[in-house]
């Protein structure tokens, strides 16, 4: 029987080098390709169809996923949240339609790399931090102190915010990776059990396959919803410190 | 879209809560470890990290389920956040 973490595994499908640095092409650097392209041509297919004040079909769902997303700037990062919209709707989509990706056989979940996640989840981190010393200078460093505690707390608080400005990237990015790579190891598992027995158990496994199959659609549409509501949190509690 | 949003947000808040009591304990943990490994005095950091770094997810949490409250009644009450 197969690995079940088998189709984790990278290998180049087109070995490129250049200057000493490994550019090779792999299952994952494509299936992002394809993830970026389906939601610029969703858009496109959108725009070529004539946007009108009444909306059709496609206009309705992507006015719907746009007025969603507006709805959640605005509630967590407030009247300032249209500057962080474009990144905030580009982040969700990316996510979304790479975790909707990576459920085609086949095809690989590029979200169920740490590399992946963490860097997204690191630059988030630096970026409310930049965010953060522009707009309030050196102020910005009494986010530390939450306000209204007494005075005998802050060498205690302190500590405890700066570990939990810490964990804020790594329980970002590790929830987004161990959550996808959970779901494929299980679907990968119950396919390899179905596949093994005989045909007289094999329907039970084959058909756990399908029930956690949507499971896994539902986690992929909610996983990407978490990451950017946490981004726009994150980004609010900067922009609005306390 | 609108009536599963309870179910929607129910789901959030559990997958959210649940990474980070461990991830903050275990970031409280690492940096007491190394802060041990410098300072060469082997429990102690540790220890005291480990206490903050529970402290630190519990207080993550504490925020989480506070935003999630908010967001669901943030007609009667819009300023309940401290």
């Amino acid at each position: 029987m197969d690995n079940p973490l088998h189709h984790f595994e990278l290998h180049p499908l087109i070995h490129l080098e250049l200057m000493g640095v490994d550019l090779s092409i792999n299952k994952a650097i494509i299936a992002m390709w394809i993830g970026i392209a389906i939601v610029f041509g969703c858009f496109r297919l959108v725009i070529a169809n004539g946007v009108t004040l009444v909306p059709g079909k496609l206009q309705s769902i992507a006015e719907m996923f746009m007025e969603f997303l507006r709805d959640m700037v605005d509630e967590f990062i407030g009247e300032d949240g249209k500057k962080y919209f474009t990144f905030i709707a580009t982040l969700f989509f990316f996510i979304l339609s790479c975790n909707l990706i990576g459920l085609v056989p086949g095809s690989y979940t590029i979200t169920s790399q740490i590399a992946v996640t963490g860097a997204f989840a690191v630059m988030i981190f630096l970026m409310t931090l930049v965010i953060g010393f522009a707009k309030h200078g050196l102020h910005f460093l009494s986010i530390l102190v939450p306000p209204g505690i007494p005075k005998v707390m802050v060498p205690v608080i302190i500590p405890i915010e700066i570990i939990s400005m810490l964990a804020r990237p790594i329980s970002l990015s590790v929830r987004l990776f161990a959550n996808m790579t959970a779901g494929h190891t299980v679907l990968a598992v119950l396919f390899g059990l179905g596949m093994t027995s005989p045909l007289w158990v094999s329907w039970m496994p084959m058909g756990f396959t399908v029930v956690v199959y949507g499971l896994e659609l539902a986690i992929a549409c909610i996983q990407a919803y978490i990451f950017t509501i946490l981004t726009c949190v994150y980004i609010g509690d900067v922009v609005k410190l306390h | 879209m609108k009536d599963d949003s309870g179910f929607r947000q129910g789901m959030g808040l559990a997958f959210k809560v649940g990474t980070e009591l461990t991830v903050a304990t275990l970031v409280g943990a690492l940096m007491g470890y190394a802060l041990d490994s410098f300072f060469n005095a082997r429990p102690w950091f540790l220890a005291l990290g480990l206490i903050l770094g529970g402290a630190a997810g519990c207080l993550n949490v504490y925020r989480a389920a506070q935003n999630m409250i908010i967001e669901n009644d943030n007609d009667d009450e819009p300023d309940a956040k401290d």
